[in-house]
């Protein structure tokens, strides 16, 4: 049986709007004709620093209006999850896909973002990276945050997707309580490994996990289905 | 329109439904809600339709810890996105089978949430609406056939 094709879109570093941007064109693209292609693939590395807050929120005005004095951008999403952090050194992954064609569920979809994120880890050099059940869903290198996800489906169509943290100035976090989680910490492949680790360093082994965990392949864009 | 939708649809991902009156059809569509129709109470013979989720769709979603419902007064069209129910981080869009006004939404999803998945077919039910086109009700699979869909798809 062939496997879905899902198109990859790699991006280089450009600003969270334009990703988002992109992200609406791909979600209107496969929900106006449901069924013909399993979605695309969307990897960028954030131009600058964004915080979001998800569908319940996450930030109140007052955390909002000190976030930009220091000069990030603040964003609201449809996304589940709270509050989180996008900048330079962070891999940010949107697969824009139909569930269906993938023989997905909203949940499986939730936890394929995990195992890849989980493989990349392992494929970097770091067995630990786990998983962790509601309200932490996310993967973990011991109490710390490597990788934060957080989806948004519509008729069967995802977006959002996770942000694995490769060399992240982790200062940025100090200004929130990721995720909403109380007392717990965040981290990055640089720091865990004690190395300068880029995105594009990971983007390879990443895609290998990818195609690996939702049992596809990739194609470029613009190629003929 | 039900015949279509199951062709094209592999798995539901959110399966809504609706708890209606014991006289009224119990009416389901495949992804979507199932709507029972009950006569207004008072004057005129406004349909109103009182829309939730499936048990198959709230075990498929895992436990709803926030619901995002409309205003009452929104004017839905048949396909509207009209809130979301966020489940493991992940945030699912509810569309309308039914063209209608919100007349009423379940304030009690605020502080308990978990309704939806404790009772989705009673204390849990999301919005109620003053059906615009009552004629769209026969476009929405029974529940004999919906319940036949979920087997097929689920192997």
């Amino acid at each position: 049986m062939r496997l879905p094709a899902v198109r990859l879109v790699r991006l280089s570093r450009i600003p969270y709007t334009e990703l988002l941007a992109l992200q609406e064109r791909w979600l209107r693209r496969l929900q106006a004709e449901p069924g013909t292609e399993a979605g695309a693939l969307l990897l960028c590395e954030p131009a600058g620093p964004v915080y979001t807050s998800g569908l319940r929120g996450g930030l109140t005005p007052e955390e909002t209006a000190r976030l930009r004095a220091l000069g990030a951008e603040v964003r609201t999403t449809g996304r589940g999850g709270l509050a989180t952090f996008h900048g330079p050194g962070q891999l940010l992954c949107h697969p824009v896909l139909d569930l269906r064609r993938l023989g997905l569920r909203l949940r499986t979809h939730v936890a394929a973002l995990e195992a890849c994120a989980v493989r990349l880890c392992e494929f970097q050099g770091l067995s630990g990276a786990r998983a962790r059940p509601p309200p932490y869903t996310g993967v973990w290198l011991g109490e710390r945050k490597v990788c934060a996800i957080g989806v948004r489906c519509g008729r069967h169509i995802t977006s959002h997707g996770l942000a694995l943290n490769c060399s992240t100035d982790l200062v940025w976090f100090d200004h929130i309580v990721p995720c909403g989680l109380v007392g717990t910490g965040v981290t990055s492949l640089s720091e865990e490994l004690q190395r300068h680790v880029t995105v594009d360093e990971v983007i390879p082994p990443f895609l290998e996990a990818f195609k690996e965990t939702y049992k596809c392949t990739l194609i470029s864009e613009d190629s003929s289905n | 329109m039900a015949l279509r939708a199951v062709r094209s649809v592999r798995a539901a991902a959110c399966s809504l439904r609706v708890a209606s009156a014991p006289a009224a059809p119990c009416l389901m569509r495949p992804w979507g809600l199932r709507a029972g129709a009950v006569p207004t109470l008072g004057t005129g013979s406004t349909l109103l339709s009182v829309l939730g989720i499936s048990n198959f769709a709230q075990e498929a979603l895992g436990d709803v810890v926030y619901c995002s419902l409309p205003e009452v007064g929104t004017k839905l069209n048949k396909q509207d996105e009209f809130g979301a129910l966020e489940s493991v981080k992940a945030a699912s869009e509810l569309n309308s089978p039914l063209s209608g006004e919100v007349t009423e939404i379940n304030e009690a999803l605020a502080e308990n949430p978990g309704l939806v998945n404790k009772s989705c077919y009673e204390d849990g039910w999301l919005i109620k609406i003053a059906l615009s086109d009552p004629s769209e009700l026969d476009e929405l699979m029974s529940k004999e056939a919906y319940e036949k869909y979920i087997k097929s798809i689920e192997g």
